[in-house]
């Protein structure tokens, strides 16, 4: 394991200790720049076709109304108008997509369009095409939807008691809902010396907003039936698995092209409403039509992250600080559709005890609709919402029993000696040293002066905290966990496809089946193969982005879940090794020896030992391609290697709810200070650390850039990012102006530092790390409670978005949120 | 994001722009289009015509009179204001400028945009009311002055009636200002902003955000008591919005009001 | 003169003239990027905020999604596709593949255009005065850190 430090003024990690051999660890230039820095990147909205048509959607004002009369004579009367997509034609043309809970979410019809009803602000109702943009928009105005207004739900707690119903095909709002119960959380209860309750925490509502839109063009083949999608979805095997169905067609007709998309973070994995609606209007057009979703409608209808509630926590706790666990009543807020969401009932189990080894842990978990924007996995899906509630509880408990946050956290946390460590539900963390990343932290943020910068700060006026968030990202999944919310499901594993070929000039060439959104897969995956097969990043040709005709998908094939670095290359290395044992076996028979004495080496297979007995690539891509007399019948190579990685996971005991649902878990613990205006309510995050534990980096700079960008996007949900509602269900939140994200002048300056604990599950010891885990949130809730609160005393934080106003009311009303806090002690 | 049909011509005299504005109830003077372009992408609003004032030398300028008097083109922009040597004539207004949204903004956004659109969130309108300026609006009989405090009539309504211009701000020499504000992020829009000004003899304070005019107080003192009793007498009812409830926009006019004195009496 | 709700517009994009004919509502962003095919600006919000679509115009930074086509017209405008040459590209776009200043490459164009305008304007800008310079330019990847980093580094 290496360890870096990072001296205060420069904010980037200086790298110590050895250089590793090869290209695997080294920060190569990425292959994706030089297009995208000339502007020579392909988006979707960059893709043009002769006469292709753009789509308007029009949208529902109402929060949730019945649809009485869909009317779109005027708009078709509107020259240069091509044509009109409305609910009834899609519940005719097609059927409703499949949903992954149980009865009653099970029940729920969703189609392309809005059938019937509206369910949300900005539920797609009707679509026009028409020659241009502007177009399109003004014939959008002219179509006429008759609304009956109905009652409307917007708070989880209010839904659980079904008196508005949104499905009535299913009858209730609770899509799911379950009891998780590991250990003997009663016995902790009994055995505990103090026991801290809380009575309610918030996650709030936010989401990544990429910055480029969603959107697709889609053309539609007559004499096949193949539809081409040129879009931004970042899953498409799913996409897939949602549409074809629906479309009544076989999956091999929906082909998914992306070369390069701006920004995902789960944000783009359940666009297949909208990609269904175009795939019908290019059918029914004969044209290609293209939907460029606007920022607005990206905020109010396409997905938000989970906003979850946590109630009734009880914390047993023992004397010396040893926490024994928890109980939680959560529900959890899925919006108008749950779609993907079901599985977010399950997946914050892969981190149960988030960084702890509290082995009694009871969830009663509710997930309910509500009218507002349906939910997606936004970056941490669903892990991030849970981790929050584990420091909180930490920093809480802390704080109530006085005793020292750090002291706190590293008795309870995993131990480094004990990974790799079962959790009380059967997911195995593989590696990692919690109490080192945050001894390093705490060094980046001089927590040795705190006191110091605690009284300077009051000298001036202000008030001080500092805290620390700690936070895991569990990735590869392993998608049984889905059969723990439906056994029906038959989704169980993990897999991920990469070809690698020679060609006829001995050209190395990589197809992915991921759908990178900015990730760099393009440049570690030359590394990987580089690596293996002796040559350079620069030989190796990894084709952008991705397309499903390149035969390198599966299943689960995407970007998403901080699985790349295991998934992605995980079948990167198994195509190249595979591939590497062809080039060596074919030259085997060229050279009449084993193919044990071949070695790779500068693009070459060569005799180990004899030099001059060598064969470059071109030689073995010419022979077995075009010059292939007189090779052995035997010789099995095609020199054409397609690789699916596939991650060992059982399938999980359904009815314990136990099992190991990720492969891999990183590290990030971050430490925030934050100096607080007490006459306002304003404050500032003065410093920031941010230690991250990936295990074995393929790439440095990648890996950095990653922390940094989970880094900002945590700090602007626990400032200013929120999608709130008025009580009409209008979302207040519809844009940049009002949705404050950082920009350049709100970053804090901040100190990076990393260890490497490789993991010994996966190809390459590395973890997928992408999404972070939201350790920004979880330390600046801590700060503002360390500044805010002493022990027994002053206002909790209880909410993960605390803006400017909502620290003045934490200031000026402590008793409000104090009793949302007692402790019992025996 | 997409406007609705419109017709646009860029004229390049006053008398021109008068006349096109004149000519149809729907028209629009456009200066930086940093607030009308979005209002129509939006569709919040659809002008029939936009009159393009981009061409008309003379709107356009930053003079400092003999007397001290700045006298500002209602199409200079901020970043013209901040670049200005004469602007220095009074700090405030290029250090103001200086903390809208961002370069881009602050290159094509005009003062007379500002103070023509009267979004309560603003920074000029309170900024100009405060330390007196006068804007001068011609219109096809002539020209006449109006003084800052008396120009902001309510939202997105000002003294500039249709057919009419705004040509240019006046403002007196001076130092002894101060502006306050809690935005959203560095630069951002402002949950409530106060600007203070000793430089015309008594104290005058006119706070943003709180209601669709900038509201004009004259404490008497600088003394703190002084400056909170003002504000408590004027009784605000500020809006509510995600950004802040009407209590903390009341609370927040109390806090920045007293730092604004503050600092205009640090620089007097 | 009359207002006219269509208009032929000539502009020096990079060089190059074109002379279109345009409604008067077009955007100049759709107008370039649509019209003609310069994609490499782009949109990414619908006020005004994000600064995806940042170009130069005469010389000075502006966002084209707040402007209409028909006020560029006789205008010099300047996007990321005229920063390189020949293919090489430049001191600037090089620090920001050397930093890593860019992950998805959605905001990259905008945010060179933003940082072409400050070095040019400002020929050692403090790190203060970088951020201020990219401050309109949105970016949900990176969190600025290497952006900045590679401003600094092509300043020098």
């Amino acid at each position: 394991m290496t360890e870096t430090t990072v001296t205060p003024e420069r904010p980037l990690v200086v790298e110590e200790g050895d250089v590793k051999p090869g290209f695997i660890g080294q920060s190569v230039p990425r292959k994706e720049d030089k297009r995208l820095v000339q502007g020579e990147g392909v988006f979707f909205d960059d893709v043009k076709r002769h006469e292709m048509g753009y789509v308007h959607f029009v949208r529902s004002p109402y929060a949730h109304a019945r649809i009485r009369s869909v009317d779109v004579a005027k708009a078709l009367e509107l020259d240069g108008v091509y044509g009109t997509l409305t609910g009834d034609e899609v519940a005719i043309l097609t059927d409703p997509f499949f949903e992954l809970s149980t009865p009653p979410g099970a029940n729920i019809k969703d189609y392309a369009l809005a059938v019937g009803r509206v369910r949300h602000v900005g539920d797609p109702v009707a679509a026009v095409v028409a020659r241009t943009r502007e177009l399109a928009r003004d014939a959008a105005e002219l179509v006429e939807v008759d609304y009956e207004p109905l009652p409307h739900v917007l708070d989880a707690e209010e839904s659980v008691k079904d008196e508005v119903v949104l499905h009535d095909d299913a009858g209730s709002n609770t899509v799911w809902s379950g009891v998780f119960d590991w250990g003997d959380f009663d016995a902790a209860l009994a055995d505990a010396d103090h026991v801290v309750r809380i009575e309610r925490l918030h996650f709030d509502r936010f989401s990544s907003t990429p910055l480029e839109c969603s959107g697709c063009l889609v053309e539609f083949n007559r004499g096949t039936g193949q539809w081409t999608i040129h879009g931004n979805h970042q899953m498409p095997g799913v996409g897939a698995i949602w549409m074809a169905p629906a479309l009544r067609v076989g999956i091999d007709k929906l082909r998914f092209v992306s070369q390069d998309i701006g920004g995902g973070f789960g944000n783009k994995i359940t666009l297949h409403p909208q990609y269904t609606a175009c795939c019908l209007l290019a059918r029914k057009l004969n044209r290609p039509v293209q939907w460029t979703e606007w920022r607005t409608d990206q905020h109010t209808a396409n997905t938000h992250g989970n906003e979850r509630t946590f109630l009734d926590i009880t914390v047993p706790v023992k004397a010396d600080g040893t926490m024994l666990g928890f109980s939680v009543r959560a529900i959890d807020d899925c919006g108008a559709f749950p779609r993907y969401e079901p599985l977010g009932c399950i997946i914050w189990a892969q981190v149960t005890p988030g960084c702890y080894r509290w082995r009694n842990i009871r969830v009663d978990f509710t997930q309910v609709c509500t009218n507002k924007s349906p939910v997606a996995p936004n970056r941490g899906y669903s892990r991030m919402q849970h981790l929050w509630l584990t420091e909180r509880i930490v920093d809480i408990v802390a704080g109530e029993l006085g005793l020292d946050p750090i002291e706190v956290r590293k008795k309870n946390y995993v131990k480094h000696e004990e990974f790799p460590y079962e959790t009380p539900n059967g997911c195995v963390y593989d590696s990692g040293d919690y109490a080192r990343c945050l001894d390093i932290a705490l060094d980046l943020i001089g927590y040795d002066s705190l006191e110091e910068k605690r009284s300077d700060a009051e000298s001036r006026g202000k008030r001080f905290g500092i805290g620390i968030g700690s936070t895991l990202d569990s990735g590869t999944n392993n998608f049984g966990q889905s059969m723990i919310i439906n056994p029906e499901l038959q989704f169980s594993g993990n897999n991920e496809v990469a070809t690698v070929k020679l060609d006829i000039f001995g050209e190395v060439v990589v197809t992915l089946g991921t759908v990178p959104q900015g990730q760099g897969h393009e440049t570690t995956s030359a590394q990987v193969v580089a690596e293996i097969l002796g040559c350079t990043p620069d030989d190796v040709n990894v084709r952008a982005g991705h397309d499903t005709y390149w035969n390198s998908t599966a299943g689960f094939s995407g970007t998403y879940a901080s699985q790349f670095a295991v998934t992605g290359l995980g079948a990167v290395k198994g195509a190249a090794d595979k591939l590497a044992g062809e080039m060596k076996q074919l030259a085997a028979a060229v050279f009449g020896c084993s193919p044990d004495d071949i070695e790779l080496v500068e693009s070459q297979a060569r005799i180990q030992g004899n030099p001059e007995a060598a064969l470059p690539f071109m030689a073995l891509g010419a022979i077995l391609n075009a010059n292939n007399a007189g090779l052995p019948a035997d010789l099995d190579v095609t020199l054409n290697v397609r690789y699916v990685y596939r991650p060992q996971f059982e399938k999980p005991d359904l009815e314990r709810k136990f099992g190991n649902l990720t492969l891999t878990y990183a590290t990030q613990i971050h430490a925030c200070a934050v100096e607080i205006d007490p006459e306002t309510g304003v404050y500032e995050i003065v410093d920031y650390a941010a230690v991250d534990d990936c295990g074995n980096r393929i790439h440095p700079q990648i890996v950095e850039g990653q922390v940094h960008g989970a880094t900002a996007q945590a700090l602007g949900a626990a400032t200013h990012e929120i999608f709130t509602y008025d009580e009409e269900g209008n979302l207040l939140t519809p844009n940049f102006y009002d949705y404050h994200v950082p920009h350049a002048l709100d970053m804090p300056p901040m100190k990076n530092g990393f260890i490497e604990s490789a993991s010994p599950f996966t190809p390459l010891g590395a973890k997928g790390m992408g999404e972070g885990g939201g350790a920004g949130i979880h330390a600046v809730c801590a700060a503002l409670q360390n500044a805010l609160g002493r022990r027994g005393e002053g206002p909790i934080v209880w909410r993960s978005c605390n803006p400017y106003e909502g620290v003045w009311d934490l200031l000026q009303k402590p008793e409000d949120t104090r009793k949302l806090v007692s402790v019992e002690s025996r | 994001m997409l406007l609705r049909e419109v017709e646009y011509a860029r004229p390049a005299s006053v008398q021109e722009a008068l006349r096109l504005l004149g000519a149809n109830d729907g028209a629009r003077a456009l200066a930086g289009g940093q607030t009308l372009i979005n209002v129509m992408k939006a569709r919040a609003a659809s002008p029939d015509v936009l009159v393009d004032l981009a061409d008309i030398g003379e709107l356009r300028g930053i003079e400092l009179g003999s007397d001290g008097t700045l006298e500002l083109g209602a199409m200079t922009t901020y970043t013209d204001v901040i670049d200005s040597a004469e602007a220095r004539a009074r700090p405030i207004l290029g250090e103001v400028c200086n903390q809208i949204a961002d370069v881009q903004v602050r290159n094509r956004g005009t003062l007379g945009g500002n103070v023509c659109s009267n979004d309560p969130t603003n920074h000029l309108p309170p900024l100009l009311v405060a330390i007196g300026a006068t804007m001068t609006i011609i219109a096809p009989g002539g020209e006449r002055s109006v003084s800052a405090a008396e120009f902001f009539l309510g939202v997105y309504m000002t003294a500039v009636g249709p057919g009419e211009l705004l040509t240019k701000i006046s403002v007196p020499p001076g130092k002894g200002d101060g502006f306050a504000s809690v935005p959203i992020g560095k630069d951002g829009t402002c949950i409530v902003n106060v600007a203070a000004s000793l430089d015309g003899g008594a104290l005058r304070l006119a706070i943003g955000c709180v209601d669709s005019v900038p509201v004009l107080l004259e404490p008497g003192s600088t003394d703190d008591d002084a400056v909170r009793t003002a504000v408590h007498g004027a009784n605000l009812d500020p809006p509510w919005d995600v950004h802040a409830s009407a209590d903390y926009r009341r609370h927040l006019a109390d806090v920045l009001a007293l730092r604004a004195v503050a600092q205009a009496a640090g620089r007097k | 003169m009359d207002a006219v709700s269509r208009k032929t517009i000539t502009v020096d994009v990079n060089g190059e003239q074109f002379e279109r004919e345009v409604d008067a509502r077009r955007l100049l962003i759709h107008f370039i990027r649509d019209d003609l095919d310069l994609t490499g600006s782009h949109i990414g919000c619908d006020t005004g905020n994000c600064g995806a679509c940042s170009v130069l115009l005469d010389g000075t930074l502006v966002k084209s999604c707040m402007m209409l086509a028909v006020q560029a017209d006789g205008a010099k405008i300047e996007t990321v596709e005229g920063l390189a040459r020949d293919g090489e590209l430049n001191g600037l776009q090089q620090a920001f593949s050397d930093h890593h200043a860019l992950q998805c490459g959605y905001c990259t164009p905008g945010m060179l255009m933003s940082a072409t305008a400050l070095l040019r304007q400002n020929k050692s800008p403090t790190e203060d005065e970088i951020r201020k310079g990219i401050q309109g330019n949105i970016c949900r990847c990176t969190g600025y850190v290497n952006i900045v980093e590679a401003i600094r580094a092509a300043a020098q």
